[in-house]
């Protein structure tokens, strides 16, 4: 995949100050501040445009095309899942098990 | 902390909060693993990976953040994408603040380490109810150790189970997934729905632009798309809140 060993360590310690300081935003500083009403939203959509434009190019495209993929059924099979069944694991096991049969009968 | 039994065993509202912890913390493992799992899948080494854990300890974040490292988009690109997937954590740590107020910045540096969607989501409410400063430093350090410590370990069994399955399995898949897993629940709200779907299109429409900036205009025209999908809806239903569900 042709990662060099040498590049990601710091990659990791800059993204370390991703996660630290959105988690700390509030705690870092330490004195008292009111998030206002028209931020909370904004923040509070940010991850599902964030998750639908990572997820999306994953399920749908193959080499830069549009593709009908076994990874979109094993999708749908998740989301079914999520929504019958509260089991933590079922969605990891459904998934890729829907994934491998619809890879076979794809043949890809 | 000396006087309180190991770690504040002792005292009923320490144990109490754990066993309120532990059942919902359970969900964490097959998310760890699966994270383990996706890291070495994507190519990072087994040291790579265990610091990755280490370092961003952030699952979303991590497996929003591998297909960007892979494809060589830029640094900046990589961070941004990780920040906005950690966002939410703005509003878990705008809630949770006063439970830290007049802690020394070590502990406040270690709780913002620290605060898991499970932790806050189990545990904000009790926490902010509890008058004991020293008390809640106990459960939520208590807490927050747990979920670290469980995230790492499952971590390292995702990281080397890597090795034992069939390398032409498609185990980035499994970082897929764990995002779903996020995502579904989010979608609930159709306001959720439209800004996922518009951001979803964008991607896909964008995915050849250079750098991999169209998973940044993907994020704004989502943010968009929803705030319009959001005001249209008020103006039409100004007095209510909308069931959702259509």
């Amino acid at each position: 995949m042709g990662i060099e060993e040498w590049g990601l360590l710091p990659l990791f310690a800059l993204l370390f100050f991703a996660t630290w300081l959105t988690r700390g935003a509030f705690l870092l500083g330490g004195e008292q501040f009111q998030l206002p009403e028209q931020w909370q939203l904004w923040l509070r959509y940010a991850p599902s445009a964030a998750l639908g434009a990572l997820i999306a190019p994953e399920l749908l495209l193959a080499h830069g095309h549009l593709v009908f993929k076994a990874e979109l059924l094993a999708a749908l099979a998740v989301a079914l899942t999520l929504w019958r069944w509260r089991n933590p694991w079922a969605p990891f096991a459904v998934g890729m098990v829907v994934l491998l049969i619809g890879r076979s009968l794809l043949g890809r | 902390v000396v006087g309180d039994g190991w770690f504040g065993w002792s005292d009923p509202a320490v144990r109490s909060a754990f066993q309120r912890l532990l059942p919902l913390t359970l969900g964490l493992i097959p998310w760890s693993i699966a994270t383990g799992l996706a890291m070495r899948a994507y190519g990072l080494s087994e040291g790579e990976a265990v610091a990755m854990n280490l370092f961003v300890y952030a699952a979303t974040a991590q497996l929003g953040a591998l297909p960007l490292i892979v494809a060589k988009a830029p640094l900046s690109v990589v961070w941004l994408t990780a920040a906005v997937l950690n966002l939410r954590f703005v509003i878990y740590s705008a809630a949770i603040a006063p439970v830290f107020r007049g802690e020394r910045w070590f502990r406040r540096a270690l709780a913002s380490y620290w605060l898991v969607d499970v932790l806050f989501i189990a545990l904000g409410p009790l926490l902010l109810a509890e008058k004991d400063p020293k008390r809640r430093w106990t459960i939520f350090s208590l807490a927050g150790l747990w979920c670290w410590g469980l995230w790492q370990v499952f971590g390292l069994v995702g990281i080397f189970a890597a090795a034992w399955l069939p390398v032409d399995w498609p185990l980035t898949f499994m970082g897929t997934i764990a995002l779903l897993v996020l995502l579904v629940p989010l979608v609930r709200e159709s306001a959720m729905r439209v800004t996922a779907a518009a951001s979803a299109v964008v991607a896909v429409l964008a995915h050849d632009l250079p750098m991999k900036t169209g998973v940044i205009a993907a994020v704004l025209c989502g943010l968009l798309a929803g705030g319009i999908w959001r005001s249209w809806q008020k103006r039409r239903l100004p007095d209510e809140e909308r069931p959702d569900g259509n």
